[in-house]
């Protein structure tokens, strides 16, 4: 009996000034198989359904588990990450491409790198360390914790951005991950000591203003991080930062 | 790298002017204008009194320009500029609020356009002062019906709509359950002002007086 086999279609691009070409590969179905496995299955025998010898594609991945965010893509036009977007559940043909809002670096690797500067932007972090020892910070509340722990599971993926209309080459929002990171470190008792630092970043172009609400982002989580709660907290606490530094030079 | 942005504060100041210009003054205006055109729906004689005592306001120009014009271009200019930066794709991903988020730029520029004529036809053009029957005149013209139809329509979405994103963008509504009430709350005031707007252009098109009931 021949095995049972489906197609792959996938957007290649060798590098981000060539141009384009479509390939479709002819793979052998296992059960359980996801898009990470078609990709190395395709390394193995780069070879088009129609024969023709071509290269392994370039792709990023890591954990295997979408807790690093690494293999965000399009999968048949959705953002996701390609190790939990199992080959059973998808359409067939399934069709692969970059993500868009990023600079295409060759196939479906992209450089995210704009969320990473933008986290730096954006003093997403606690600093724990001085020049001498600086001692505890004051203790959390359960609740606070229970609140945090939800946007503490970030893997800045980038697809609440890949889907944010605001997100694109002419503006340069930093998107609902840095924005719920922001709400994240300032709702730590030892990182709210330099909220004004993170909510003065978000004053700036590309901050926080620049959300128009349309709530993709939301939807495109793969963590399920309330990310629209987010943004109406972090403009709610901008925008009392801006009064409270503008009137009463708070 | 992201390119280096200039570091001003500028932009978050405008934006949010922009937000808030959409209520105050023109969405609470928008409902007041309804309101006063309403009493077309009671009686001639209520209308022309209403009407004639709303254009004989004192400091009239300024006060026009101050609560009206002025809102209304920068509302609508820098609106445009923010649409502008954006780039719709409810198609490939054709959510609900991404609808949402399409139409409130669409519907912008169709009150954009509606304001602009219905100023020229009914403030500069009749030189302030409107009676009854003038409007009566222009709305036997269907194509007038139908213009204001779509422009009352567009406003009115535009306003509810706006009311739930101003909710969210001002951190009034935080939490999904509060946003899901402002949606509500926005989309009760769409409704209303749209229905109040389609009465009262019906009523100048049909001599209708729903509402003159209790006239003596």
């Amino acid at each position: 009996m021949a095995d049972k086999t489906f197609i792959v279609r996938i957007k290649r691009q060798q590098r981000p000034d060539e141009s384009v070409r479509w390939e479709e590969y002819e793979l052998r179905y296992r059960p359980h198989m996801n898009v990470i496995i078609c990709l190395r299955d395709i390394a193995e025998k780069p070879f088009t359904q129609s024969g023709v010898e071509s290269t392994p594609v370039s792709y990023d991945a890591n954990c295997l588990e979408e807790v690093c965010g690494a293999c965000a893509m399009l999968i048949n036009g959705t953002a996701r990450q390609a190790c939990t977007a199992l080959v059973d559940d998808l359409e067939k043909p399934i069709r692969l491409e970059p993500l868009t809002k990023f600079p295409l670096v060759r196939d479906l690797v992209v450089d995210r790198s704009k969320m990473f500067e933008d986290l730096k932007r954006t003093h997403c972090w606690i600093p724990i360390d001085g020049t001498y020892d600086i001692g505890e910070g004051p203790r959390m509340a359960p609740s606070v914790q229970e609140k945090g722990y939800p946007l503490s599971r970030c893997i800045t993926c980038g697809n609440c951005l890949e889907v944010c209309p605001k997100v694109n080459q002419r503006d340069p929002f930093v998107g609902a991950a840095i924005v719920s990171q922001v709400r994240l470190f300032n709702m730590h008792p030892t990182g709210a000591m330099h909220s004004a630092e993170r909510l003065d970043a978000l004053m700036l172009p590309g901050g926080i203003a620049d959300c128009d609400n349309a709530q993709n982002c939301v939807k495109a989580c793969p963590k399920g991080i309330p990310l629209t709660e987010s943004l109406a907290a972090v403009n709610g606490q901008v925008l009392v930062h801006a009064v409270k530094s503008w009137l009463r030079g708070e | 790298m992201p390119a280096v942005a200039p570091e001003s504060k500028t932009g978050y100041i405008l934006d949010k002017l922009q937000s808030l210009s959409g209520v105050v003054p023109i969405g609470a205006y928008l409902v007041d204008h309804l309101w006063s055109n309403s009493y077309a729906l009671v009686s001639i004689e209520k209308y022309n009194q209403v009407s004639g005592e709303l254009q004989t306001v004192p400091w009239r120009i300024g006060v026009e320009a101050a609560v009206l014009w002025i809102p209304l271009l920068f509302h609508s200019l820098y609106g445009m500029y923010i649409w502008s930066r954006g780039k719709s794709n409810a198609l490939s991903h054709p959510w609900m609020s991404n609808w949402m988020y399409v139409l409130q730029r669409w519907t912008g520029l169709l009150a954009f356009v509606f304001i602009g004529w219905h100023l020229y036809t009914e403030r500069f053009g009749g030189h302030g002062v409107t009676r009854y029957a003038g409007v009566a005149q222009d709305m036997a013209n269907p194509w007038y019906v139908i213009a204001y139809l779509l422009g009352v329509t567009a406003c009115s979405f535009h306003l509810g709509n706006g009311l739930w994103n101003f909710a969210c963008k001002w951190g009034i509504a935080i939490t999904p359950k509060a946003q899901h009430a402002a949606a509500w709350l926005g989309a009760v005031v769409g409704v209303g002002c749209t229905l109040a707007g389609v009465a009262v252009v019906l009523g100048f098109h049909y001599a209708w007086f729903p509402l003159g009931g209790y006239v003596q």
